[in-house]
């Protein structure tokens, strides 16, 4: 089942046109990778496709470039705030006070997974950067949903960690489209890979059908 | 150093703390038991070593009176006035303005007594020596263009007649006969002004000159009283009508003997009076067509 | 939104240097209206009585002066802590015009107003000194926190879930992300506040203004010199005893302190008089509204009052406001390079330092009171003391950004007053420039407040009001007060959007410690 469809879209970043005439299909529970430089528009892509599949009214989790976290909580508030629209604001103010041992036991798990636990009360400001960034996975994770959006969700995640990563979001999640830079990862899990330059799709291929030399002209200067 | 995990809870918990003491604030701590009769007097001269002398006259009336009583000392002339409108006192001892104001806007409330010496008050003009002024029958065109000071605002023999017997010999505003007019703020004030020579001329209270050359704190060099005014009611005790309810019937009147009959010398000299004797409202009609005329109260 | 620009300020007929000549010229101007007398017979006398008073502190009061330090703390913890919470009510709101406008009018209303009006309510009691503190901080604090929260990153607000709640999104995605501003710039406010509690003190608080007032009319010098000493110790050290750890103990104490302040009792029926009654205006107070006698009296009550009270007193406060923003001009330019360690030597600019936070963190109250003591009640003192006070808080900011552009001069870069005039005064003018009108109508508020010690401006008629008991007429007089604020405040908004005056460049606390 076709689960989104652009056909000869320009997307714009504010009046400034990043990506133009994108032809593109996702099907549900496809597992995509975005490749191509920084520049390629790839963010803009990924920030799109958000927007489009939330107005659509699907369950979809993001994890954003810049994570988008709030220093000064604690990991447990920021994963919580995944859910900030399942509960009342009485509720969430009163998780804000005191973290609730039932939000607590949901969340502690999902921590767990990515190594994440003990770090679970401490503020995001003190943490470092790849801890940061599996806050912003984590915080995806519980928020839960079919469809999952990363743009570079593991760029600051040594290549164990990644693993472990990549492998509870194609778990918990049918549908999974990043952007990343790793090319290796990419091939070895996602189903397809999609490469971008100068703000046009020029590959669009299964990952298995490939070549390195077409990969190789993606990054060139 | 405090970790911030911790840090939100305290804040809250202070932050609970807080509220429960605001609300307890606002209804204005523990009520008192028994009622207690407070009251004040305008602070007319200097204020230190006021709540000491006072408290004396509070023991005096509470053994007197048979209920509590309580000095309670205020900043200004109208905070007096205001105390007394807000039945956060419920006797003072006013001067003529201030008593006329409080009686005003307090309905039923009564002057009870004055000193002797106020049934026939005088203001003293008082001036530096470096201005050559001497003592005369009355003030002279030699005074215009000084510099001149008045007591505090809300004052009878610092502000009310002196402006009103400026008035009448001169007939103009006092700024127009004085190259400055100002507000010392009390009289005791006003005398030091004037032997400082801040002010070439200025206004009091003659209770108040007379006590301070008694004690020898008038530079007789420097400051000579220039003119004494016409005679005019001034100081006064006033209650509250509603005190009869509080502390039962006859309580007013109760009130009023303790005053009159006090004798004792230190007491006295607190006000400084050598007895107190009856008073009632319309003693203080002078003083309120006299204000009525300058402005000062409006109706 | 930023407006639009306007392309380089030279290009305007009246530059930034015009506009600052302009401002001086203004303040000359008034010359002719202003009473400049020193009308003490002998003001060196007192000056040097004064000042000889600091030789031989006399600190046998100290008992009570002690006592007034605490209460000086409690009374500015509790009115910043409740002034704090109310801003952070209003600041997410604060972009409704009614909330502006309400917080503007607070702020508008100096504390010592504020005083004088609660005290015919509540008398000189702890809700009376809270408040008089609480309503304007709150006012300022609205203003400051929504400026904060409109800087801060929204971007985790951006990508929370669709559909969470207004306010859930506030408490966890916008308001934390601007706590760290807020908690800068409230501690700094606490600073204000102690100072604020200090001169309630004047009006009748257990303060250190009392002791102050009290010493100072019976001449006793010396104590007036221990009183002094000993506030300045409290505004240096506070950093150091009032830690934010400490901060929510020493509150709870605070709030203990003033339950047990005592003091006249509440009455709810006071309150209630007070607005329905003594706030009225006097023909209208139990008069038929639909009588046309009614309204006669009405207007010539109103036209006796503007014209014999608020229009001079206006005028007056508008001649003070000008003439002291010109001292001020002077004192900042010629101040701020007393602390710059380039400019006069590191030892020289240590007293330096010393010279401005007297004249800052002395409220400017107390300073023209002290002043007035020694020259005498004329425009003079005033004028003086405004222009230190702001003088010295614009060179101490001006100083410290002078420092901060040291380490960027080229190395061949001119010595002494070369630099002075051809990199420091060029590079930071400005920001001299947006600091003077940002303290316009602060100078004008606190030109009004000074009334109070004699001079005949707004303030000096509003006391005569409350003295007279008219509530009505010192209601009606401090009306024209924030008319004249909100005025100052619109013209000085206009001039920095004309000249491209904003403060944005500069960190937050530099910034916000101008209001």
């Amino acid at each position: 089942m076709t689960l989104l469809s652009l056909a000869g879209e320009t997307i714009g970043w504010k009046e400034h046109d990043v990506l133009v005439g994108v032809d593109l299909s996702i099907q549900e529970g496809e597992t995509i990778a975005f490749l191509g430089r920084s520049g390629s528009g790839k963010s803009t892509l990924i920030t799109h496709l958000y927007r489009r599949l939330i107005a659509a009214g699907r369950a979809t989790a993001l994890v954003p470039q810049d994570h988008a976290l709030v220093p000064p909580l604690s990991v447990f508030h920021n994963v919580y705030m995944g859910r900030l629209d399942r509960r009342s604001s009485l509720y969430n103010f009163a998780n804000l006070v005191r973290p609730l041992r039932r939000e607590v036991a949901a969340i502690r798990p999902i921590l767990a997974e990515i190594a994440l636990e003990p770090e679970m009360f401490r503020p995001v400001e003190r943490l470092s950067g790849g801890q940061k960034q599996r806050t912003a996975i984590a915080r995806a994770l519980f928020r839960g949903g079919d469809i999952l959006l990363g743009d570079e969700p593991i760029s600051a995640i040594d290549e164990k960690q990644s693993a472990v990563v990549l492998d509870t979001i194609r778990r918990r999640f049918s549908t999974v489209l990043l952007a990343l830079h790793d090319v290796d990862l990419a091939r070895a899990y996602c189903s397809r890979i999609i490469g971008l330059r100068g703000g046009r799709i020029v590959i669009d291929k299964p990952s298995g059908k490939i070549e390195r030399g077409e990969i190789e002209a993606l990054y060139a200067a | 150093m405090t970790t911030n995990s911790d840090r939100p809870r305290r804040h809250l918990a202070a932050l609970a703390v807080a509220a429960v003491m605001s609300a307890a604030l606002a209804t204005g701590g523990p009520a008192m038991a028994q009622p207690t009769l407070s009251f004040s007097a305008i602070p007319n001269q200097d204020e230190t070593h006021l709540l000491e002398r006072f408290n004396k006259v509070a023991a005096y009336l509470q053994k007197e009176l048979g209920v509590p009583v309580k000095y309670v000392p205020v900043k200004s002339y109208s905070a007096a006035v205001t105390a007394f409108k807000n039945n956060h006192i419920q006797l003072a001892w006013f001067g003529g303005l201030t008593g006329v104001q409080a009686r005003l806007a307090v309905p039923g409330s009564v002057a009870i007594a004055q000193g002797i010496e106020d049934t026939a008050f005088v203001t003293y003009f008082i001036a530096h020596s470096s201005t050559g002024l001497s003592a005369k029958p009355t003030l002279g065109d030699d005074v215009k263009g000084k510099t001149f000071t008045f007591g505090s605002k809300g004052s009878t023999s610092g502000r009310l007649m002196p402006e009103f017997y400026l008035r009448e010999i001169f007939k103009t505003d006092p700024e127009k006969v004085f190259s400055r007019v100002g507000f010392s703020g009390d009289h005791t004030k006003t005398l030091d002004l004037v032997s400082s020579g801040a002010y070439q001329i200025g206004a009091l209270d003659f209770t108040v000159y007379e006590a301070a050359l008694k004690a020898g704190k008038v530079d007789t060099k420097a400051v000579t009283v220039i003119w004494k005014t016409p005679p005019y009611p001034d100081y006064n005790w006033s209650i509250r009508g509603d005190v009869d309810k509080t502390f039962g019937p006859g309580f007013i009147k109760k009130v009023q003997d303790a005053l009159v009959k006090m004798n004792d010398p230190e007491l006295l000299a607190t006000f400084p009076r050598t007895k107190f004797i009856p008073a009632a409202n319309k003693d203080y009609q002078p003083v309120e067509d006299t204000a009525h005329l300058l402005n000062l109260i409006d109706g | 939104m930023r407006p639009d620009r306007k392309g380089p300020a030279g290009r305007h007929w009246l530059g930034r240097r015009e506009v600052g000549i302009g401002v001086v010229l203004v303040g000359l101007a008034m010359l002719p209206f202003a009473d400049l007398e020193v009308s003490t017979h002998d003001p060196w006398r007192h000056v040097s009585r004064f000042l000889a008073g600091f030789l031989s502190p006399d600190f046998n009061s100290i008992r009570s002066i002690a006592w007034a330090v605490v209460y000086t703390v409690a009374f500015g913890l509790v009115g910043v802590f409740i002034g704090s919470l109310a801003g952070l009510l209003l600041a997410p709101a604060y972009h409704l015009r009614p909330v502006r406008i309400l917080a503007a009018t607070l702020r508008a209303v100096h504390e010592l107003f504020w005083a004088l009006l609660f005290l015919q309510v509540f008398g000189p009691s702890a809700i009376t000194g809270a408040l008089a503190i609480a309503l304007p901080y709150s006012g300022i604090f609205a203003k400051v926190y929504s400026e904060m929260l409109e800087e801060a990153d929204r971007r985790p607000d951006e990508v929370l879930p669709p559909g969470s709640g207004a306010l859930s999104r506030f408490l966890y995605a916008r308001l934390p992300m601007a706590l760290s501003p807020f908690r800068i710039y409230t501690r700094y406010r606490i600073e204000c506040g102690l100072r604020s509690s200090a001169v309630l003190g004047f009006v009748g608080l257990p303060t250190l203004g009392f002791e102050l007032d009290a010493f100072f009319k019976v001449g006793r010098y010396e104590s007036v010199a221990a009183v002094l000493l000993i506030y300045y110790l409290m505004i240096a050290t506070n950093r150091q005893w009032l830690r934010p750890s400490l901060i929510p103990v020493f509150l709870v104490a605070a709030f203990g302190l003033l339950i047990t302040l005592g003091g006249p009792p509440f009455r709810m029926e006071n309150l209630v008089r007070f607005l329905t009654e003594d706030i009225v205006p006097a023909p209208l107070r139990d008069a038929s509204l639909l009588a046309s006698s009614t309204w006669d009296q009405l207007s010539g009550w109103l036209d006796v009052l503007l014209s014999t009270q608020a229009f001079p007193g206006l005028w007056s406060t508008v001649v003070v406001t000008q003439m002291a923003l010109a001292v001020t001009m002077f004192v900042a330019l010629l101040g701020f390079p007393l602390i710059v360690a380039r400019l006069v030597g590191k030892v020289p600019s240590i007293s330096g330092h010393l010279l401005l936070v007297v004249g800052r963190s002395t409220p400017e109250y107390m300073l023209v009171y002290i002043f007035l003591q020694m020259l005498g009640p004329s425009m003079l003192p005033a004028i003086i003391a405004l222009g230190l006070h702001n003088g010295a808080i614009i060179a101490h900011l001006l100083g410290r950004q002078a420092d901060a552009l040291t380490p960027t001069l080229r190395p061949d870069a001119p010595r002494g007053f070369n630099l002075y005039v051809y990199e420091f005064v060029p590079r930071l003018y400005g920001n001299f420039l947006a600091y003077i009108f940002y303290r316009w109508e602060i100078i004008l508020r606190e030109s009004a407040i000074v009334g109070i010690l004699g001079v005949h401006t707004l303030g000096f008629y509003i006391d005569g009001a409350i003295t007279e008991i008219r509530l009505d007429r010192a209601v009606l007089l401090i009306a024209v007060t924030v008319l004249a604020t909100f005025a100052v405040d619109a013209i000085a908004r206009g001039l920095r959007r004309r000249f491209q005056l904003s403060m944005n460049d500069l960190a937050s606390r530099e910034g916000s410690a101008i209001y």
